[in-house]
């Protein structure tokens, strides 16, 4: 398929990386975050890793939706779906992330109706086919899936659906980046940025990288190719004392963004006060609800949430993990109490958990070969 | 453990809840509903929310992410991205 086959090409594939190994200074150590959980997945996939040199390491960084929901959140998500006469929609990955009080997974087991769908409108129209039942949606998602459950809302206030409602727990990517980079334990060069939010965002919003922090990032897409290139772009701009936002997967991410998408982010959504991360702790304006013209299709206000806070397991180390303070593989239970069968902690869970991508991969314990 | 009906996410990339894009093709145009029918490079079919990339028409390449198209990649008859 076209934007496919090409950006798997194997030579040139070996040639970015000819050029990746020109472009880094013997005895210097290079740790690049790529964002976004879909590159993590994309890397270990192809192993893109395994092209680079052992002075350039990449970071996962807090760019999976399902990873950073908190255990208390989940467990919200599980009373709803108890609740007499509802049917509780949600991704599927959610579905195994462990609460304190088990997984919706679990609660299916227990009696409760959880039904996996791939997009809210799936959710909408369960809505519609149930008339006499209240169908949630457990929205989760960064900017990339915002719109969609904001489009799917308005189609409901205008098709009059009165029996669907969404759990928001969409988030942004700004905020946790910013948290990041003010962490002392974090020691970075430079970043790949997430391409499919740029798509909605645009490149502007991460302006203050560069400005602020000194730290230049090029927004990349998720083939093997394009995450050679931005590595290359992002060492260049190293190697030739540049700092800026570079935009490698400009045949989807316009500077602008979709301001479409922005506009009905604005009109259904508005940012929480302050927003609880899984491992980061909670992030001011870092979340998204309802806005009060659609207050109405908020399960949170539709139904009683508990909203309890829940601490992580102790032994989990997925906070270090999505700062990228230690890699999957030295958290004390990887592959022996978490794996993706049972998992503790929520970076086991999804595919773009930086821990099962190590896992699915084959990446248990040991460090990168030396090319 | 329990099994629930429908899909679910494998190993592989999940595409609903990650930042993750699939390229569709437009078969069908329902403009009056902002809704199109979409086929995926497997040949899977599956309704597309158009809203935020209209206009839209048969043969064109979205990049479709939680049934929502958020990008073109091209027009038809052209093979420059948009």
């Amino acid at each position: 398929m076209k934007f496919v086959e090409e950006f798997r090409d194997p030579e040139l594939g070996r040639a970015l990386a000819v050029e990746i190994l020109s472009l880094v200074e013997p005895g210097r150590h290079y740790k690049l975050m790529e964002v976004c959980g879909g590159h993590t997945h994309s890397i270990y996939k192809y192993g893109v890793d395994d092209l680079l040199p052992a002075n350039v390491e990449l970071v996962h960084g807090p760019g999976c939706p399902v990873c950073v929901i908190p255990m208390g959140r989940v467990d919200d998500g599980i009373a709803l779906a108890h609740e007499d006469g509802v049917i509780f929609t949600c991704f599927g990955d959610m579905v195994r992330v462990p609460g304190a009080n088990g997984s919706l997974l679990e609660a299916k087991a227990s009696g409760a109706d959880v039904r996996i769908v791939y997009s809210p409108l799936d959710a909408l129209r369960i809505a519609k086919q149930n008339p006499d039942r209240q169908v949630v949606f457990f929205a989760i998602g960064f900017e990339t899936t915002a719109p969609s459950t904001a489009l799917t809302i308005k189609r409901a206030r205008a098709e009059a659906v009165e029996n669907f409602s969404v759990m928001c727990s969409h988030v942004t990517i700004v905020p946790p980046l910013r948290a990041l980079l003010e962490s002392p334990d974090l020691r970075l060069d430079g970043f790949i940025g997430p391409g499919h939010v740029s798509t909605i965002v645009g490149a502007r919003p991460f302006e203050f990288i560069p400005a602020d922090y000194g730290k230049p990032i090029t927004i990349a897409g998720f083939e093997p190719l394009d995450i050679l290139q931005a590595i290359v772009m992002i060492l260049r701009q190293l190697a030739e004392g540049r700092c800026e936002v570079e935009n490698q997967y400009s045949r989807v991410v316009p500077y602008e963004g979709n301001t479409r998408a922005l506009e009905v982010m604005a009109e259904v959504f508005e940012l929480r006060p302050h927003f609880e991360w899984r491992g980061l702790g909670f992030i001011s304006h870092s979340g998204l609800k309802l806005s009060e013209a659609y207050a109405d299709l908020d399960a949170e206000r539709r139904f009683s949430v508990p909203g309890v806070r829940v601490a992580d397991p102790k032994a989990c180390q997925c906070g270090e993990v999505l700062k990228g303070v230690i890699k999957p593989w030295e958290c004390k239970v990887f592959g022996t109490a978490c794996t993706p069968e049972r998992p503790i902690g929520t970076c086991m869970v999804s595919s773009e958990g930086a821990c099962a991508a190590y896992y699915n991969f084959g990446r248990f314990a040991r460090e990168r070969e030396v090319v | 453990m329990s099994t629930l009906s429908g899909p679910e996410c494998g190993a592989e990339h999940c595409i609903t809840c990650g930042d993750d894009g699939l390229p569709m093709t437009v078969v069908r145009v329902d403009p009056r509903r902002g809704l199109a029918l979409c086929a995926g490079e497997d040949g899977a079919r599956s309704q597309v929310e158009t809203a935020l990339v209209e206009p839209v028409t048969v043969g064109d390449l979205l990049l479709v992410h939680a049934g929502t198209a958020i990008a073109p990649l091209m027009s038809s008859g052209s093979d420059i991205a948009r």
